[in-house]
């Protein structure tokens, strides 16, 4: 029974390499074909400028979120790091937490936010941060907390912070580029006659249409299942399921919407910081079931 | 004829990648289990440490304590003096005991209790009982995995060509004379 789960999680860590290994070519491939639509539709002259540019581009682009990834999340969500002489108690649990899973300690950051919330982010364990909400540190107990850091580090240990970061920091990128690409648009009409370069255009704006509904999709598909698994590591961790289940019950009763985040870091989450309709998180209730059956 | 050569081949390496691969899950498992083995000294010195301290703050509030502060004062000596992890942590046992006697009599002294260095030892002290606990449990996590290895084919088999034997859990069941060792006179 234990070797066999033992064995799944090796193979999880193993999957969440390869996943981000193709995300981060996809992405690579999907800049490049924006790169090659883009000049297409707006200067054919230019086109082997524009190519090396977007490959040049992409590539350092990838590079950089790689290894950056965790900085871009943590300064979208207005983190500072937390002071080991101001926050005794979040360090004594993650310590004790490193103590019991055998993994390094992470670096821990604070975010201004009332809700009850938590993030991990990182390329891999040795280079990990963790960070929660001033709410959850305020209105959590020590178990509750406990519960929480241990899950959050279930993601630090499966690998699922490289994957999820790198996905969270991509989209809201693409997400970006093809916002302005859309914008400028409207200022553009006019220009461009010849039916060739408008057939380019529509293809354009529907790529840059898709592009963000298309990973926002593979987003919500790959964070649900996350959240069981993590959940179960936190049990594995702190051998304490009544933690992270009254942790859970409180976030379910407590929580209100968080307006100040942004939609491409939501699911790297402890809990949906949005509403649950659509949510890249399984319900509350479901997290809950699944932990009293433990 | 070339076929068969590279079939051969083939599996010559795949036995010599099993024997590697083999090799190393001991190597690593088996460092996991002295790395988290000295975890759990690291935690208990830790503690042994803070009391000296603890004394001393106790000692300025308190004055008719003594046989409270001896017995944790004898408690982390048997803690420092224990010969081996089962007896480190047996005596820890009744360090945690005797100490919870004083934590309980420090109600009585409301200038104690609100003493700053009184409650950052409290907190110290509870925590490292925690990471004790939790070395422990990696310490036990750790012998488990290995031995799931070595009891498992085809770990087994390499178990036995490594000449390596499945790894004992600590044991702490008491005895009476343990017990009778931490018990607080008043």
């Amino acid at each position: 029974m234990n070797e066999v789960k033992r064995i799944d999680f090796r193979d999880q860590i193993a999957r969440n390499k390869r996943k981000s290994f193709f995300l981060m070519f996809a992405v690579f491939l999907v800049i490049v074909v924006l790169g090659y639509v883009i000049s297409k539709a707006y200067e054919p002259g230019l086109f082997f400028i524009i190519m090396i540019i977007s490959i040049i581009g992409s590539i350092s682009y990838l590079l950089i979120s790689y290894y950056n990834s965790d900085k871009i999340a943590l300064f979208s969500v207005g983190a500072k790091e937390a002071k080991r002489g101001e926050y005794k108690q979040f360090y004594d649990i993650v310590e004790g937490l490193t103590i019991a899973s055998g993994l390094p300690m992470p670096k821990l950051y604070i975010m201004p936010s009332r809700q009850i919330n938590a993030f991990a982010s990182g390329r891999d364990p040795k280079h990990s941060v963790i960070c929660v909400t001033e709410g959850a540190l305020e209105r959590l107990d020590k178990k509750e907390l406990e519960g929480v850091l241990a899950h959050e580090l279930g993601h630090v240990e499966s690998y699922d912070i490289r994957y999820m970061t790198l996905i969270a920091v991509m989209v809201g990128i693409i997400s970006i580029i093809s916002e302005i690409f859309l914008r400028s648009l409207w200022f553009k009409s006019g220009d461009n006659n010849d039916n060739k370069g408008s057939i380019f255009m529509i293809i354009g704006i529907i790529l840059a249409i898709l592009a963000p509904i298309f990973v926002f999709f593979i987003q919500m598909a790959i964070s649900r299942k996350r959240e069981f698994t993590a959940d179960a590591s936190a049990v594995k961790f702190t051998r304490y399921p009544d933690g992270l289940i009254s942790a859970l019950k409180k976030i379910g009763q407590e929580n209100q919407p968080e307006k100040k985040i942004n939609k491409a870091v939501a699911p790297l989450f402890f809990a949906n910081p949005f509403k649950e309709i659509g949510s890249t998180h399984p319900p509350i209730q479901k997290r809950v079931e699944a932990l009293e059956r433990m | 004829m070339v076929l068969i050569a590279w079939i051969g081949l083939g599996i010559v390496g795949l036995v010599a990648g099993a024997f590697l691969f083999y090799f190393n899950r001991f190597a690593v498992l088996g460092n996991r289990i002295d790395n988290s083995l000295s975890q759990i000294d690291v935690q208990l010195k830790r503690r042994a440490d803070l009391i000296p301290n603890l004394i001393e703050t106790v000692k300025g509030y308190t004055k008719h304590e003594n046989a409270a502060i001896k017995a944790v004062t004898e408690a982390r000596k048997a803690l420092v003096s224990a010969k081996g992890i089962e007896g480190k942590v047996k005596a820890d046992k009744g360090l945690e005991s005797a100490l919870k006697t004083i934590f309980a009599l420090a109600e009585n002294y409301p200038d104690l209790k609100a003493n700053t260095n009184f409650l950052e030892l409290q907190r110290e002290l509870a925590t490292t009982e925690d990471k004790v606990a939790y070395s422990r449990q990696y310490y036990n996590d750790s012998i488990l995995a290995y031995n799931d290895l070595c009891k498992t084919f085809p770990g087994t088999f390499f178990a036995g060509v490594y000449h390596k034997k499945a790894r004992e859990y600590l044991n702490l069941q008491m005895t009476e004379s343990d017990r009778k060792k931490v018990d607080v006179k008043f």
